[in-house]
C-alpha cells in the first residue's frame, strides 16, 4: 500500500508542475472543440498533432495527447444535444434522449447530466486503472513471442468481428495495415522491401503521413462531399445544474455505465462506441418506463455518455499492460510513445512510473478542467457550432499538411499523406473500417518480429503456438471469433429450410 | 478483385525478396502470408458481393448497395485535391508564406464564390497566425522559398 501511495505522490508531482497542467488543459481543450466539430474526430486531431509533441517530454506529450482523447468524449455530446448529430461516432446514442430533452427546453440539465456523468466516469476510470493495471503489468510478464503474435491475431480477429460493417471488409483492412507496415528496410537481415527505388520508402511509411491522410485529409473530402447544415436550437440553454429528481433519475445509470464502460473498453475495436449501445439498452432493459426511452428521459443521456467516458479509461489498459492498443487512438498513442523513445509493455509502469502515474493523476485534474469547460463555458461551444464547414476545412488541411511536413521537413511525406487522404476517402466511401487498418499498421513490425522470434525459438515448429497456453487460447478464440458468423449463418439457412 | 490482385502481387513481390524457411523466415516471409491472405479474402469478398450469406451478419445483407458516384457533388473534393497537389508541387519553389496564403485563398473562395475580400481576410489571418504558432513559437522549419527574410 505504502508504494502505491509514493507512486500516486510521484504522479501528482508529475501532474502538477505547470507544464503538465499547461499541456493537460491545451489537451482537454482540444478534444472539447474537435468533439463539438462535427467532420474532425480525435484520431484526426492526435494524428495532426503528434508531431508537434516531438519536442516536449513523452510525458507531456501523453498528457495531452490524451487529454484530447478524454476530452472529445465531453464534446461529442454538444451537438447530439443541440444539432442531433454525433460530435463522435460515441455520442450516437445521446442523441434519442439528449435532442428531444433539449426540444422539450431540457437543453441545460441534458448538457449538465452529460458533463457531470462524464466527469464521473472518467474518475472511477481512472481509479479502476490505478487498481488494475499493476497487477495486469505483471500478467503481462508471462508473454513471451508466442503469446505476443496469438494476443495480436486475436486482437485483430475481435477488432473485424466488432466492426461496425462487413466483417470481411475489416478483415482485409487490418491484412492491408500488416502488408503495408512491411514496407521499408528489413531490420533481421536489412534487405529493402517494396521500396521500388524510392529512397524515401527506405525508413517506411511514417504513421504521422498515413494516419493525418486517412483520418485528416480523407474525412475533409468525404464531408466536403456531404452539404449539411447545421441547424441549432434556437433556445437559450438555461439551467445547466440537473435538479434532485434529474439526479435520482440518472444516478444509477452513472454507475452502471462507468463500469460498463471501462471493461467494455478494454476491448479492442469499437469498445467505447459498444458501451454506449449497451448502456442506453441495458437501462432501457431494468426501467420502470422503457415506452418512454427515446422520448427525452434522462437515463439515456446519462448512462451511455458515462459509459463513453470510462471507456476511454479502459483503453489504456491493454496499451500500458501489454503494449497493444485497443483502438485506433491508443494505436497512435503508441506511436507517439515509441517515436519518444518510449516502448509500452509489461516493464512500462516500472520503467516509467513518471510517464504512466503522472498521465492518471492529469487524468483526474483534466476531467476537473473539462468540467469547469463544459458547462460555464457552453456558450462559446454553441457557437462555434455555427462556424461553417467550408470556412473551417481549409484551416483543417493546413493542420494536415503542417503536421505532415514537420516530422522530417520533407514534401514526400506530404506526398504521401495527399496519396492517404484519397484512399481514406475511397474507404470511407466503400464502407471500409478504418480502425483494423491503423492498428494492424501500428502493430506489423511487432507481429513480424514475434513471428519470426517464435520460429527461431522453436526451430521452425509451429506447433510453439499450440504449446503454450496463453497462445493456444488466443489462437482458439481468434478462429472461434472469425468462425462464428460463417457458421451462424449456415445454422439459420438450415433452420428456414427446415422451416 | 483488387485485393486478390494486389494480394498476388505481394506474394510475387515477398518471393523475390526470399522466402526463406520456418528455421529461419527470410525477409519475404511474412509479407508472402499477408500477401496470400490478402488475395483470400479479396476472393472471398468478391464471392459475397455475388451472393450474400456466407461471412456477413444477417443484418448486413440490407446494408449493402452499390456505391453512387455524384459528380456534381465531387466537384468540391476534387477542386481541394486539386489545390493540394499545387501545394506540393509551389512549397519549395514559392516558399510556406506564398504557397499557404494562395492556397488558402482558393479554399476559402470556396465559401464565399462571390467575393475576394472574406477569403483574402481569412487566408492572410490563418498564415500569419500559423507561421507565428508553427515557425515562430514551436521553431517548425518551412521551406522560406521566394520571401527570403523571414
Amino acid at each position: 500500500m505504502s508504494g502505491f501511495l509514493e507512486n500516486m505522490s510521484v504522479g501528482l508531482q508529475v501532474a502538477f508542475t505547470v507544464t503538465n497542467l499547461l499541456y493537460c488543459f491545451i489537451g482537454v481543450f482540444i478534444g472539447t472543440l474537435i468533439g463539438v466539430l462535427p467532420g474532425i474526430g480525435p484520431v484526426g486531431t492526435i494524428s495532426i498533432l503528434m508531431p508537434l509533441t516531438f519536442g516536449i517530454s513523452p510525458t507531456s506529450a501523453i498528457i495531452m495527447l490524451a487529454g484530447i482523447y478524454y476530452g472529445a468524449q465531453y464534446g461529442g455530446s454538444t451537438t447530439s444535444i443541440l444539432v442531433n448529430i454525433p460530435g463522435e461516432a460515441t455520442s450516437v446514442v445521446t442523441c434519442l434522449d439528449g435532442y428531444q430533452m433539449a426540444r422539450q427546453g431540457r437543453a441545460g440539465p441534458a448538457l449538465g447530466i452529460s458533463a457531470f456523468g462524464s466527469f464521473i466516469a472518467g474518475t472511477i476510470g481512472a481509479i479502476i486503472l490505478m487498481f488494475v493495471a499493476t497487477p495486469l503489468s505483471s500478467f503481462g510478464l508471462k508473454f513471451g513471442p508466442p503469446e505476443y503474435f496469438s494476443l495480436i491475431i486475436l486482437a485483430l480477429s475481435i477488432l473485424s468481428y466488432l466492426a461496425h460493417g462487413s466483417m470481411v471488409k475489416a478483415i482485409i483492412m487490418a491484412i492491408l495495415g500488416i502488408c503495408l507496415s512491411q514496407i521499408g528496410i528489413d531490420v533481421v537481415t536489412g534487405r529493402l522491401r517494396f521500396t521500388f527505388g524510392i529512397i524515401d520508402l527506405q525508413d517506411g511509411l511514417g504513421l504521422v503521413p498515413v494516419v493525418v491522410g486517412l483520418f485528416g485529409v480523407g474525412e475533409v473530402l468525404a464531408n466536403l462531399e456531404e452539404s449539411t447544415n447545421v441547424e441549432i436550437l434556437k433556445a437559450k440553454i438555461k439551467g445547466l445544474l440537473p435538479n434532485l429528481r434529474d439526479w435520482k433519475d440518472s444516478i444509477g445509470a452513472i454507475f452502471r455505465g462507468s463500469i460498463l464502460g471501462f471493461f467494455l473498453g478494454v476491448l479492442p475495436g469499437g469498445g467505447a462506441i459498444i458501451s454506449t449501445f449497451v448502456s442506453y439498452a441495458l437501462e432501457k432493459k431494468i426501467s420502470k418506463h422503457p415506452e418512454k426511452f427515446g422520448t427525452g428521459v434522462i437515463e439515456g443521456v446519462a448512462g451511455p455518455e458515462t459509459a463513453n467516458n470510462a471507456a476511454s479509461s479502459g483503453a489504456f489498459i491493454p496499451l500500458f499492460t501489454l503494449g497493444l492498443p485497443s483502438n485506433a487512438i491508443t494505436a497512435l498513442l503508441l506511436g507517439a510513445l515509441m517515436i519518444h523513445g518510449v516502448a509500452p509493455g509489461p516493464f512500462f509502469i516500472r520503467k516509467h512510473p513518471d510517464i504512466f502515474w503522472g498521465t492518471i493523476m492529469s487524468m483526474y485534474i483534466g476531467n476537473v478542467m473539462l468540467l469547469i469547460l463544459n458547462l460555464p463555458l457552453i456558450g462559446l461551444w454553441v457557437k462555434i457550432l455555427k462556424v461553417p464547414y467550408k470556412v473551417l476545412f481549409p484551416l483543417l488541411l493546413l493542420l494536415c499538411i503542417i503536421g505532415s511536413y514537420s516530422i522530417n521537413n520533407n514534401k514526400f511525406d506530404v506526398f504521401i499523406m495527399l496519396i492517404f487522404g484519397v484512399i481514406g476517402y475511397l474507404f470511407r466511401k466503400y464502407e471500409y473500417e478504418l480502425a483494423p487498418f491503423v492498428i494492424s499498421f501500428v502493430l506489423g513490425p511487432i507481429l513480424e518480429n514475434s513471428l519470426r522470434q517464435s520460429l527461431l525459438i522453436s526451430q521452425g515448429d509451429i506447433s510453439i503456438f499450440f504449446r503454450k497456453p496463453i497462445s493456444m487460447s488466443c489462437l482458439i478464440m481468434a478462429l472461434f471469433l472469425l468462425l462464428s458468423p460463417i457458421v451462424l449463418a449456415k445454422s439459420r439457412r438450415l433452420r428456414k429450410k427446415l422451416g | 478483385m483488387v485485393w486478390f490482385v494486389l494480394g498476388i502481387g505481394i506474394c510475387i513481390g515477398s518471393i523475390k525478396l526470399k522466402l526463406g524457411n520456418f528455421h529461419t523466415p527470410g525477409p519475404g516471409f511474412l509479407p508472402f502470408l499477408s500477401g496470400g491472405s490478402l488475395a483470400l479474402f479479396g476472393l472471398i469478398l468478391t464471392f459475397l458481393t455475388t451472393r450474400t450469406g456466407l461471412g456477413e451478419k444477417e443484418d448486413e445483407k440490407d446494408q449493402r448497395e452499390l456505391v453512387h458516384w455524384d459528380w456534381k457533388r465531387l466537384i468540391n473534393p476534387l477542386f481541394t485535391l486539386f489545390i493540394l497537389v499545387v501545394y506540393i508541387l509551389l512549397l519549395e519553389p514559392l516558399g510556406f508564406l506564398l504557397t499557404t496564403f494562395i492556397c488558402l485563398l482558393f479554399l476559402f473562395k470556396l465559401s464565399d464564390p462571390q467575393k475576394w475580400l472574406m477569403p483574402f481576410v481569412l487566408s492572410f489571418t490563418a498564415t500569419a497566425l500559423s507561421y507565428l504558432l508553427f515557425s515562430v513559437w514551436l521553431q517548425c522549419q518551412f521551406p522560406k522559398g521566394l520571401i527570403r527574410f523571414w
